[in-house]
């Protein structure tokens, strides 16, 4: 229950993350066409693409965290078996949370200071900076759920740690 | 403690977090954080979100999205299959034609998707059973499609020279065009041992039944050309300086999304989405890397452990070859263990300085680091493109797939020995299109 609503939530936070994507293309080809071909300047392009890739990146995390791909050394989970690998899983896990929870923990102290001070990013665009500050906490807290979730997965057996069923893996 | 001291205990301790399995971005982050606390106390982790946060605040940053969208749009796409057809058409008589024009799809490829796994997936899906049901033995077919992708990441537009790049500020423009000459060179390198074999080991398997008119040859021409034009056009567009790597990929990616959807009738959603979703999880993987990337050097740096090495390394009265060949072998070993793009943020914001101590050119060096994760790619126990030709022939074992790409890895060290004796190969067109680097 808990294991498939993480996981929901993860795949959301992916779709935003897609969608913020998809947007960085688009206005970045509205900025050639404003720049190149009708030789205007460009004013908000640059930092909303900017924006929207550092919004794409951690609200994208969890759900490449649920998909396996972020890239790890898996030369040890592979040669361990059983138990070892569960318990090197285990502190794999409680690495990956101290990272991103202090993360999202100071994250959220950032954008606290650029919401409660009114920050502006010093340019002509000048877009309030607590809405991109806002995606560090948030998607690395979501990772934190993730992993959560991932523990709660292997240690109830519904999963094998490191994903790793056999001596093969899948490459991305 | 001294620096030195420091900095080999950051080592070991990086090493060890990262055999545990935890992704690499997170791993260096880890690091960064525990030895900053160690050595400068609790204040320092205030400093920690933004260092985070600057290390993905830049514009140039969305050429990597960018190319690996464009490069993934021409992988789904049927273009893989038509170029290799083409050439097929046009070596058919060439003994052991059908290894060459395998090798030449993969170069072509390379410089149309920019990714070592995505070009051994393109081309292998016809190329390996092609070559199998021809009469070529299984370790030959397999190995030369292993060897004949790596060349994703030499031949530009390639993804970790624009890693390489965003993570040295070194110009990619210069980068790519510095991977030109070094590919056609190893493509001819990959030839030569094909024709070789194919005379020494009678793979002539010529099919005299087989007749392609012109017509024939010509006709895959107006599906490939485009593509390969916008290329041509965004290598163009970057050496003249005329826009920024992130607006050329930007515009050649949502061009590439006309072109399938017109050429290869690939518009529905249900295309795309697939598309979008692995692009989406490579370029968050490589960002998150960078970020933790920024956090591990500024760490480095507060703790003036980078600061440290190159300097002991300049005053060291060693031969820079053989410190070249150390660190050449250090980056072969991480590239055992880990994808190119890792080894390239981990590693070269910390050793292209002492590189440079030593006297070495930073494009230069860019490209023999390429060809070194080249040889990454095709040995275990992390070599991308074996477990891409494990998916495309699930029968094949890897040390069948292994003992033919060997030949080929011998290659890209005659490629590496090449370079060390005449660096021209890589920097002279960089230097003639765009003139000296200062």
């Amino acid at each position: 229950m808990f294991i498939a609503a993480v996981r929901r939530i993860s795949c959301a936070a992916g779709l935003a993350a897609g969608l913020l994507l998809f947007a960085a293309v688009l206005a970045v080809c509205h900025l050639v066409v404003v720049r190149y071909v009708l030789g205007d300047s460009a004013i908000w392009q640059h930092e909303f693409v900017t924006y929207s890739l550092i919004g794409a990146t951690f609200l994208g995390s969890p759900y490449v965290l649920l998909t396996r791909g972020h890239v790890n050394v898996d030369l040890l989970p592979i040669y361990l078996g059983g138990r070892a690998r569960l318990a090197l899983a285990l502190v794999a896990a409680v690495l990956g949370v101290v990272f991103c929870g202090l993360i999202a923990w100071l994250g959220a102290g950032l954008w606290h200071e650029a919401w409660a001070g009114d920050w502006h990013a010093d340019t002509v665009w000048s877009p309030p900076l607590w809405i991109p500050y806002i995606a560090m906490p948030l998607g690395m807290a979501l990772v934190v759920l993730q992993y959560a979730a991932d523990l709660a997965a292997v240690l109830t057996g519904r999963e094998s740690a490191f994903g790793i069923t056999s001596g093969t893996h899948e490459g991305t | 403690m001294s620096e030195l001291q420091l900095g080999l205990l950051v080592a070991v301790v990086t090493i060890v977090v990262l055999l545990t399995g935890v992704p690499v971005a997170f791993a260096l982050g880890f690091v960064a954080i525990a030895f900053l606390v160690a050595m400068e106390g609790t204040f320092a982790l205030g400093s920690v979100p933004n260092v985070l946060f600057a290390g993905l605040d830049s514009f140039a940053l969305l050429s990597i999205p960018m190319f690996i969208l464009m490069g993934g749009i021409i992988a789904a796409s049927r273009a893989g299959a038509d170029l290799y057809e083409a050439l097929e058409r046009w070596m058919y008589r060439v003994p052991g034609g059908l290894m060459l024009s395998n090798l030449g799809a993969c170069g072509i490829f390379a410089a149309l998707s920019g990714s070592s796994p995505a070009t051994c997936a393109a081309i292998g899906k016809m190329g390996i059973p092609e070559m199998r049901q021809r009469g070529y033995p299984t370790s030959v077919a397999t190995g030369a499609i292993a060897a004949g992708g790596t060349l994703g990441i030499l031949i530009p537009p390639s993804i970790t020279m624009i890693v390489y790049g965003i993570a040295t500020e070194t110009s990619i423009g210069r980068l790519f065009l510095a991977g030109v000459l070094p590919g056609l060179m190893l493509v001819a390198l990959f030839m030569a041992w094909g024709l070789f074999a194919s005379w020494r080991y009678g793979y002539q398997i010529v099919n005299p039944e087989l007749r392609f008119s012109l017509r024939d040859k010509l006709v895959v021409l107006p599906k490939v050309g485009p593509f390969l034009a916008i290329i041509v056009g965004i290598l163009w567009v970057l050496y003249g300086g005329v826009a920024t790597p992130s607006e050329a990929a930007g515009v050649g990616a949502m061009l590439c999304l006309l072109l399938v959807a017109v050429i290869y009738r690939m518009y529905r959603p249900a295309d795309l989405v697939h598309v979008f979703r692995n692009a989406l999880r490579e370029s968050v993987m490589i960002l998150m890397i960078i970020a933790a990337a920024e956090l591990f050097s500024f760490m480095m740096s507060s703790l003036f452990i980078t600061q440290t090495l190159a300097m002991s390394v300049g005053d060291m009265d060693v031969n820079p070859w053989v410190m070249l060949a150390f660190i050449n072998i250090f980056l072969l070993i991480m590239g055992f263990f880990l994808p190119p793009v890792a080894v390239i943020l981990m590693a070269a914001p910390t050793l292209l300085p002492i590189v440079e101590t030593l006297g070495f050119d930073a494009i230069w060096f860019a490209v023999v680091l390429t060809v070194n994760m080249e040889i990454g790619l095709i040995t275990p126990p992390v070599g991308l493109n074996l477990y891409v030709i494990n998916g495309i022939a699930p029968d094949v074992r890897l040390q069948t797939i292994l003992w033919g790409a060997l030949p080929f890895m011998l290659c890209m060290v005659v490629a590496i020995v090449l370079l060390c004796l005449f660096p021209g190969i890589a920097t002279w067109l960089p230097e003639y299109l765009m003139g000296p680097s200062i």
